[in-house]
């Protein structure tokens, strides 16, 4: 949060400095768009704000950002060299210090069909990052088999602690916990949003066993990390692309378990997309954890087993 | 002997101003060639290196001359303040603060602050483009200076010690 604030305008930094504190603690998107007020999101909540940090509804009240805030912002966020941003430009996000990831829009600029980048850049959305220490607490126990890391898919709709929990997984691999040793883990970080890698060095723990491929895409990084560093357990982000899938049937073949997440509000809506469907057909997955928002972001839903039959604690091999 | 000492001060101080304003013109071209150097590499540390602008600045104001990296070194260390400056106002400040430690006219300065409009602004490939644009330029404008340099340095020379001696001459 500090990081954040530190790299913003004065004016929105006073403004967000002046916020009350409950709201300033549990903020999790700054949404800022030129000409328009400022706007923050804190626990399930929306809310414009006044400039001397006071929280309304009414939208003339509340800040706006100018033409040359917009300016300073990307001057700022991009540390004065836009050209050194253009991956990220393309993909339409920017991570920075601490983690938290900056998405942009914009006019977008195409070559050869292609998104070149993004020009005259006039909305962000700065998503805080934070790190939830133990989140996998309530899963770890039904990740394992006969001292086996069990392939697994984390299903949740977006904002429901989805990274969250696969980075805790990550985390609880690397040091070990009491269902197991530690493991070598491998983070395949597309969207540098699971380790918050700032030139290629990760930003939150992930662990001390861990090797984390920066920024890159999930079916090619998957393969390198076989390869390179002889991962234990696979980590990777919102799968999805046909690529991905081929590559994951390639890691669990290899003798290597993966644990990655997908968009989707329930296990029958992600066996209806191509890539996962297969997948869950070919029983990939011996375990599925699904997220919601029920009780604040990061409410386990359910853990189902291969068959898709639900899994209840009592229920584990070993605890009978 | 009073009169001798006064004349050979004044020849001197006379000589000594030739001297100064034949430099400058000697020196323009020599620090208009470093402005180049420096353009030149920034455009190797953005277009190959993708180096923030931060970095680059502080790696080629260290290299050139203080006169000039000392416009680098400024710019990069007013990006670093907690201010949150524009990157148009770090640049356009840092040269005006060095400006007047430069022999560079008026004509250099404009097209040194119209770099600060789009410099870290926008890809590698339209950052070498005002690079480039700024460099031919310069160039030009370094043509010109060389063209004065041979012209005038000398005469100026020359015409500060004939000076003193015209003022000598008058006076004894």
């Amino acid at each position: 949060m500090k990081e954040i604030i530190a790299m913003l305008p004065a004016p929105i930094r006073q403004i967000l400095t002046a916020l009350p504190a409950e709201v300033r603690d549990s903020l999790e998107e700054i949404r800022l768009r030129q000409n328009q007020p400022l706007e923050v999101r804190y626990s399930q909540q929306a809310s414009y704000v006044t400039t001397s940090g006071q929280l309304t509804a009414n939208v003339r009240q509340g800040w706006t950002l100018t033409e040359e805030h917009v300016t300073k912002l990307i001057n700022q966020i991009s540390q004065h060299s836009l050209y050194a941003l253009e991956e990220e430009l393309k993909r339409g996000y920017i991570t920075v210090a601490g983690g938290h990831r900056i998405g942009i829009a914009g006019k977008v600029v195409m070559e050869g069909g292609e998104v070149k980048g993004i020009r005259d850049i006039t909305s962000f959305n700065i998503r805080i990052a934070r790190e939830k220490k133990g989140a996998a607490q309530q899963v770890l126990p039904f990740l394992f088999q006969g001292g086996k890391v069990l392939n697994t898919l984390i299903v949740s709709p977006p904002s429901c602690g989805k990274t969250t929990l696969l980075r805790d997984i990550a985390r609880s691999l690397s040091y070990g916990s009491e269902w197991s040793s530690s493991r070598k883990v491998g983070i395949v970080d597309e969207r540098s949003e699971l380790a918050g890698s700032v030139n290629g060095v990760p930003q939150r723990d992930v662990g001390p066993r861990t090797d984390v491929l920066d920024a890159c895409p999930k079916a090619v990084g998957m393969m390198m990390l076989i390869r390179s560093m002889s991962p234990d357990v696979l980590i990777a982000d919102e799968i999805g692309r046909t690529e991905d899938g081929e590559a994951i049937w390639e890691a669990i073949h290899a003798g290597v378990a993966v644990i990655c997440s997908a968009h989707g509000s329930d296990l029958q809506e992600v066996a209806l997309r191509p890539t996962l469907g297969k997948l869950m057909q070919h029983r990939a997955f011996s375990r599925y954890i699904v997220l919601s928002r029920q009780h604040g972001a990061g409410t386990i839903q359910g853990i189902y087993d291969a068959s898709l039959a639900p899994l209840e604690r009592e229920n584990l091999p070993w605890s009978s | 002997m009073v009169k001798l000492i006064g004349s050979a001060i004044i020849l001197f101080s006379a000589t000594m101003v030739g001297w100064q304003v034949g430099k400058l013109y000697a020196m323009r071209p020599v620090q208009l060639r470093t402005l180049l150097i420096a353009l030149q590499m920034l455009e190797t540390e953005i277009v190959y290196g993708s180096t923030p602008l931060h970095r680059a600045f502080v790696k080629i104001g260290r290299r050139m001359a203080k006169e000039i990296g000392g416009i680098f070194l400024t710019a990069a260390e007013l990006m670093g303040t907690a201010e949150a400056l524009s990157t148009q106002v770090c640049w356009q400040t840092a040269v005006e603060q060095h400006w007047s430690q430069t022999v560079l006219r008026k004509e250099e300065k404009d097209v040194l602050l119209n770099l600060g409009y789009v410099l870290g602004s926008s890809d590698r490939h339209d950052q070498q483009k005002h690079l480039r644009l700024t460099m031919t330029h310069l160039r030009g404008l370094e043509e010109e200076a060389r063209l004065e340099q041979g012209k005038y340095e000398n005469m100026y020379k020359s015409l500060g010690f004939l000076g003193g001696l015209l003022v000598v001459i008058l006076m004894l």
